[in-house]
């Protein structure tokens, strides 16, 4: 495993609906499930998933509620709404269009333009 | 715009409960830190070094806890909260601009709060009915041969001689309930005005609506005590002695006790139970401002309220009285269910009325009823109009003369901001910053405006009612009014607020910092602030003019020659009824209670009259000249007054041929009658009415009788001090075998009227305890009462008016004290170069003379060109008065002379020496 990758900007609002996606979170449950499931590859500073979290919820992409955490303390839960679904929908595929584009783009051989 | 919705309440939840979000953002954090810590020293890490790691790894929790505050859209409202302590600090720190700014502002935002909560109440206010949106009143609509002759109500004829009016007849309203297809179930009104009731011992008038059975449930009204009334009350003629009592009279009579309930009162000596009351928010279906007395059911009618002239009105088919009312029915337009209830009435009017070569049957017109029959609205609408008006004129007025100011302030103010530009503030904020200032000024001014319209809230409607009538206008003082000042406040705000803060962003940092005060005045006092002068000048000028011509109509109304003598003249009014007594009974009771007052030590004189003078109240008749044929061009007609014998010497109205009344004219002798000149120079033009005789209606119901002129009297004012007296003819009331109409005794006394008020009552209680005196008041009330609206003209116009010359005097002030502070330098050389102080004087007043020219020019053609708007307002005075209007532009531009004077004998007493080492 090499050097954790920095976050593209943007990126952090995108990760967040998807860990949200697969079930209701606390803002620290939300961190490891990045972890988890980019392996560990990214380089998230810890405190600025909140400011990313209050935007989301803000703009209606996701919910809170106050809940018990597995060490019983209280914990403030975060879960998808419709409006976050559709919007995790839509940035996904404009995220793989620009991928796509950009993988082109970088492929191009000198000889082929 | 995804989530704009979800933003805006975000926004507000944050706004709202600021302290709670600031807890839970800490308690979520440390959440955050603390699980890693425990995560990290379950992985075998110290505890003292876990805590370390987790806030290194967390970073910097009050720059994030800043950043979730953005994301949250409260750096916007913390700014904003910023901006405004740091204006209020301004203020504070010059009080006097803040105290003429605020105080400028709170009349004129008080003055609209005022003006337009009265407009709320008569234009606005809604029945207090279920859903009174759906509530539809049914009138009609006819040409010159509707097949209507007799009314009793209101009517409106247009200049092409249509008629409309709400009132039909009892048969009609009853075949139009079972064939209407146009409403839902119909029900009917009828505000039948004052009865005589007697309660637990006390007579007094109260007004009193007649209603159908089922009035109470189409309403959806809910009684607050006992029940309202109801179909079975509304059957057989005498069935439902039963009425239901509005809120105010329980509170006067019952003080609120359910006693109340089951009480028997006489209406008009019918002995009446009480059986519910109205709740307050109930006024009646005919009105939105002011409830009846009592309420009973149509079935009371010929006991209650009998009209011996037609009988039972119940089964009258000539007489069209009483009002209907129908809900909206789902689905059918209001111009389809006048169609559809237009074929109905055809057929009610055919099957009730014998009908005239020549009739025709009225249009069936559905109209709106949620404000009942809406006089108000109707009456009041050009007046409000003109005060809201008015009211706008002056706000106006006060936003120019802050925005003066803060032009003054904004100047001496650019280095600051020039220093803030310079320090890096963006100019969005800059400008957000004054106009916060604007809006926090405009705030205390709106919320003192807010106060002083509440406190004067009751001020207006008061001026528009008389002395002696209970005024219980309901409230108008709601959400309405409260949204109007804050629009109001905050386009102020906006108004005056726009030119600093638009000169704020045009501001470069370095011109401000190398400039001095001096140029940077020059600039904005170039030409906008003395624009602003002359804005200011032109609209006090149409407010003073406004002031004037009112000020006019009322001192002309209050000289006008009435032609008797108004002073030391107390009136009351009695209106017997018919059932105890039938005619001739009722000239008896009123030769007996005339001479009772005669009796009374303190009374010069007493006499009585069918017509009060200046009361707005008319009668006229057929007037046929002995020897003419009787025409129909609606010619022959005059007014008259039934009165007693001494009615021109109580009155005071001169005798000028022949002679007045005498006792010897009685019911068994010839019937005569005394004319007035106008009387005699319509229908005897150049020729001696006395001797003469005259064919009219009058004196017996129905039949025509032959009256002997036996004199001439001046002329008197009639029914309206604005007209000069019309035709009209007197007649003694012992020869009328009319039906009794009540009568107006007039009293005249040197004692206060008080202080005989209770020997009068004395002697009605031993005539007649059942006998209420109605509208006790003093002849000169009477008069006010007619001018009570001419009057609240003059009072705020001539408020408004001082007002706006004030603010004008400050405006020319401001701009010349300002002028003269620049110009210290060139003064200075001037007069050290030889130059005449009093030169120096003229040419600033000068100046200030060009400004008030140009306002006063422009303020008197806008006048002239606005105040035909109001002619018909106005009394013995034009629009256009060249006097009024030149009267106007002295004082002003006197006042604008005056005003500029004290800066210009400060630039003739400038020190040269002192001037030229001024910066």
């Amino acid at each position: 495993m090499g050097k954790a990758l920095d976050l593209l900007q943007g990126t952090l609002e995108m990760l967040i609906l998807k860990a949200v996606s697969l079930g209701p979170l606390h803002g620290y449950g939300i961190l490891l499930r990045i972890e988890q499931i980019s392996g560990g590859q990214l380089d998230i500073q810890q405190g600025s998933l909140y400011p990313a979290l209050y935007r989301l919820e803000h703009q209606g992409a996701i919910a809170s509620e106050w809940g018990e955490s597995e060490n019983n303390r209280r914990a403030k839960y975060y879960r998808l709404t419709a409006a976050g679904k559709a919007l995790l929908k839509t940035e996904t595929e404009k995220w793989n269009r620009m991928a796509g584009v950009m993988a082109a783009v970088l492929r191009t051989a000198p000889e082929e333009i | 715009m995804r989530g704009a919705w979800a933003r805006v309440t975000s926004w507000a939840r944050a706004v709202a409960r600021r302290g709670r979000l600031e807890t839970e953002m800490e308690a979520e954090l440390r959440f955050h830190r603390e699980s890693y810590a425990e995560d990290l020293m379950r992985k075998g890490v110290a505890a003292e070094e876990a805590e370390r790691r987790a806030r290194a790894a967390f970073g910097p929790v009050e720059a994030h806890k800043e950043a979730m505050r953005d994301s949250l859209g409260l750096r916007w409202w913390n700014d904003a909260w910023n901006d405004a302590r740091y204006a209020l600090r301004q203020l504070r720190r010059s009080p006097g601009f803040a105290g003429v700014a605020v105080l400028s502002l709170a009349l004129g935002i008080g003055a609209n709060t005022a003006i337009f909560t009265l407009a709320n109440r008569v234009l606005y206010l809604r029945l207090g009915v279920e859903k009174p949106e759906s509530v539809r009143l049914l009138s009609w609509a006819g040409g010159r041969n509707v097949a209507v002759h007799s009314m009793w109500g209101d009517w409106y004829t247009s200049k092409e001689g249509n008629i409309s009016s709400t009132s039909f007849s009892y048969p009609v309203y009853e075949y139009l309930k079972t064939h209407n297809e146009g409403l839902e179930e119909l029900f009917a009104f009828k505000g039948i005005g004052r009865l005589n009731v007697t309660v637990k011992g006390t007579a007094e008038a109260a007004q009193a609506e007649m209603v159908s059975g089922n009035y109470y449930r189409a309403l959806g009204v809910r009684v607050q005590a006992g029940r309202p009334i109801e179909p079975a009350d509304d059957g057989a003629p005498g069935s439902g002695p039963v009425v239901v009592i509005s809120d105010g009279f329980w509170e006067r009579f019952f003080g609120r006790s359910e006693k109340a309930i089951g009480t028997v009162i006489q209406v008009n000596l019918t002995p009446m139970t009480i059986v519910g009351v109205n709740p307050p928010e109930f006024t009646g279906a005919k009105s939105a401002q002011s409830s009846p007395d009592i309420f009973l059911p149509f079935s009371m009618q010929p006991a209650a309220a009998p009209k011996t002239r037609e009988g039972s009105l119940l089964v009258s088919k000539d007489l069209w009285w009483m009002q209907i009312m129908g809900r909206k029915r789902a689905g059918v337009s209001d111009r389809e269910a006048g169609a559809r209830l237009s074929v109905a009435l055809s057929q009610a009017v055919r099957a009730t009325m014998t009908l005239r070569k020549g009739d025709e049957a009225p249009k069936a017109v559905v109209r709106d009823g949620s404000r009942g029959l809406n006089f108000a609205g109707r009456n009041f609408l050009k007046p409000v109009a003109v005060l809201m008006t008015l009211g706008g004129l002056v706000l106006l007025l006060a936003c120019a003369n802050i925005a003066n100011l803060l032009l003054a302030r904004s100047a001496w103010r650019q280095r600051e901001m020039s220093v803030r530009l310079a320090l890096g503030a963006g100019r969005g904020r800059i400008v957000r910053q004054v106009l916060t200032e604007s809006l926090v000024l405009a705030g205390l001014g709106g919320v003192a405006g807010l106060a002083a319209g509440y406190a004067s809230q009751g001020a207006i409607p008061a001026l528009l009612a008389n002395a002696w009538e209970r005024n219980d206008w309901a409230g108008g003082f709601d959400w309405r009014v409260f949204a109007f000042t804050a629009a109001v406040t905050v386009l102020t705000g906006l108004l005056f607020g726009a030119a600093p803060a638009w000169r704020a962003a045009g501001r470069s940092a370095g011109a401000g910092l190398k400039e001095s005060a001096h140029t940077a005045t020059r600039r904005w006092r170039g030409l906008s602030g003395k624009a602003l002068v002359t804005f200011q000048v032109m609209l006090s000028t149409i407010l003073v003019a406004g002031a004037v011509l009112f000020l006019r109509t009322l001192g002309a109304l209050n000289s006008a020659p009435l032609g008797f003598n108004a002073d030391g003249l107390v009136l009351f009014s009695v209106e017997p009824p018919a059932a105890r007594y039938p005619a001739p009974r009722d000239v008896a009771l009123y030769r007996r209670i005339e001479e009772a007052l005669a009796a009374i030590p303190g009374v010069e004189s007493a006499t009585l009259s069918s017509v009060p003078l200046l009361a707005d109240s008319m009668n006229n008749d057929d007037f046929v000249p002995e020897g003419q044929a009787r025409t129909s061009d609606g010619q022959q007609v005059a007014f008259d007054n039934e009165v007693g014998a001494n009615f021109f010497a109580t009155m005071e109205t001169p005798i000028l041929a022949g002679r007045g009344f005498a006792p010897g004219d009685t019911e068994s002798s010839l019937p005569v009658a005394v004319v007035n000149q106008a009387l005699a120079r319509k229908f005897f033009p150049g020729a001696n009415p006395v001797g003469k005789a005259f064919r009219t209606h009058v004196y017996v119901s129905d039949q025509e009788t032959l009256v002997r002129i036996v004199g001439v009297c001046g002329d008197a004012r009639y029914a309206h001090l604005r007209d000069e007296a019309p035709p009209v003819f007197y007649s003694p009331y012992r020869q009328m075998a009319g039906e009794p109409n009540g009568m107006t005794y007039e009293v005249r006394t040197r004692l206060k009227p008080a202080a005989l008020m209770a020997s009068i009552r004395g002697a009605m209680r031993s005539i007649d305890r059942d006998l209420p005196l109605i509208d006790v008041r003093t002849q000169r009330e009477q008069i006010e009462a007619g001018i009570a609206q001419e009057r609240l003209f003059a009072e705020l116009t001539t408020g408004f008016g001082l007002l706006a010359l004030a603010l004008a005097c400050i405006g020319v002030y401001g701009v010349m004290a300002y002028t003269v502070a620049r110009r210290t330098n060139e003064i200075g050389i001037r007069l050290a170069l030889g130059a005449e102080r009093r030169a120096v004087l003229w040419m600033i007043v000068r100046e200030a003379a060009w400004i008030g020219a140009g306002g006063v020019a422009a303020g008197v053609g806008a006048a002239a060109a606005v105040m035909p708007l109001v002619r018909t307002m106005l009394y013995g005075v034009k629009p256009a008065d060249p006097a009024s209007l030149g009267a106007t532009g002295v004082l002003l531009l006197g006042a604008a002379l005056a005003a500029a004077w004290a800066p210009a004998m400060r630039a003739a007493r400038v020190e040269p020496l002192a001037a030229l080492r001024h910066e």
